[in-house]
């Protein structure tokens, strides 16, 4: 439970009592810093005093001129907003065709990136029947002699009996 | 505005009508000028139409609009003191470490007797203690005083908390007071009360 001080002071940790003071006159102050404002005026006259003084040099800002402007001022505003507007519209009309450009080349690039990526796409994954010729050449080069043999156990024992036959052409072979 | 955002010319219109007067009254209290203060208004419309679009809903329009106010002062006011070259140190504790009003009130007003002041006199005498703070105290004291901003509103405008607002006007209401005071009371000429702050 919060404890109010037995005797609080007003300025405590919130600025000068100049401060407080003018922030009672602006009506800016909380409702407890209010109430404690308003207990010190009614036993400090030195407070009083202050906030009086304080009051009546602010009152005397009423003093100041207030500016009058004429129909002149305001026609000659209009005018300089009216011919800053059409600028502005004369620049985005000015830009406009460089922008268009600008945007078919965007176009064109962005279009010529996606063929090239599609090509790169297609080369590298499309199915490549060179390759596999390539690799059956060995074969294909001996296919006549390879259709003379019914099996490949023939051909392993027919391997065996060259090794066991001619042990050196098999090594120079090799 | 959110009519001007939509291209309305005529809510545009409304809006100038509406707040021209009240952005000369501000800036030209904040430069001293009124030819600067009118051609500084013209360049805050300028700005609110080209910035209309990213206006956003919601958001109060006097403070959109005296947020712009307060950048285009600032960038008049330090290009005007550049091009011067004169350096206008006011110090925060008190607005008359050299006593500069004490000339400009004198050639202003003469010799003041200790007498009642009248309007025109006590219009300059104030204009020239408000001349006296510096920028910043002058802008928060102009938007509190003549658009009856909150601390909160002042605080974003000009991109500040509202604490420091706070002591930004206190300080300012002091440093009026000591240089009005002696004036209303006696026709004395200022003398800061705490030139040791």
């Amino acid at each position: 439970m919060a404890h109010e001080p037995a005797n609080p002071d007003p300025t405590a940790n919130q600025g000068s009592l100049e401060e407080q003071l003018v922030a009672y006159l602006d009506g800016e102050l909380d409702d407890r810093s209010n109430r404690r404002i308003e207990e010190l005026l009614a036993t400090d006259s030195e407070a009083r005093d202050t906030l009086e003084r304080l009051e009546g040099t602010w009152d005397l800002l009423d003093n100041l001129d207030r500016a009058h402007v004429d129909e002149v001022f305001t026609k000659s505003t209009l005018e300089m907003v009216a011919v800053a507007a059409s600028e502005d519209v004369e620049q985005e009309k000015s830009e406009a065709p460089r922008r268009r450009r600008r945007w078919s080349l965007a176009v064109s690039a962005g279009m010529l990136g996606a063929c090239a990526a599609g090509f790169l796409a297609v080369w590298l994954f499309r199915a490549k029947p060179n390759d596999q010729l390539l690799e059956d050449l060995p074969v294909l080069e001996r296919l006549d002699q390879y259709r003379q043999i019914d099996d490949v156990e023939f051909l392993e024992l027919l391997l065996r009996s060259q090794e066991e036959l001619f042990p050196e052409e098999v090594g120079d072979e090799s | 505005m959110l009519e001007v955002r939509d291209d309305n010319a005529a809510a545009f219109e409304e809006l100038m009508l509406r707040y021209q007067g009240r952005l000369v009254t501000v800036l030209e209290h904040l430069v001293h000028n009124r030819d600067l203060a009118e051609d500084l208004t013209q360049e805050v419309f300028l700005r609110v139409y080209r910035a209309r679009k990213t206006y956003v809903p919601g958001a109060k329009f006097s403070t959109w609009l005296f947020t712009i106010a307060n950048n285009v002062a600032c960038n008049a006011l330090r290009s005007k003191s550049r091009r011067r070259e004169v350096s206008l140190e006011v110090r925060e504790s008190g607005p008359f470490g050299a006593r500069p009003l004490e000339g400009m009130v004198l050639a202003s007003s003469g010799q003041l007797p200790a007498r009642q002041l009248d309007k025109t006199e006590m219009r300059d005498i104030v204009r020239l203690a408000l001349k006296a703070l510096n920028e910043r105290q002058r802008m928060a004291v102009l938007l509190s005083k003549f658009e009856g901003m909150s601390y909160a509103d002042i605080a974003e405008t000009m991109d500040l908390t509202p604490q420091a607002i706070k002591s930004l006007l206190s300080r300012a209401r002091v440093n009026l007071r000591e240089v009005l005071e002696p004036y209303i009371e006696h026709g004395d000429h200022p003398v800061p009360k705490n030139a040791g702050h």
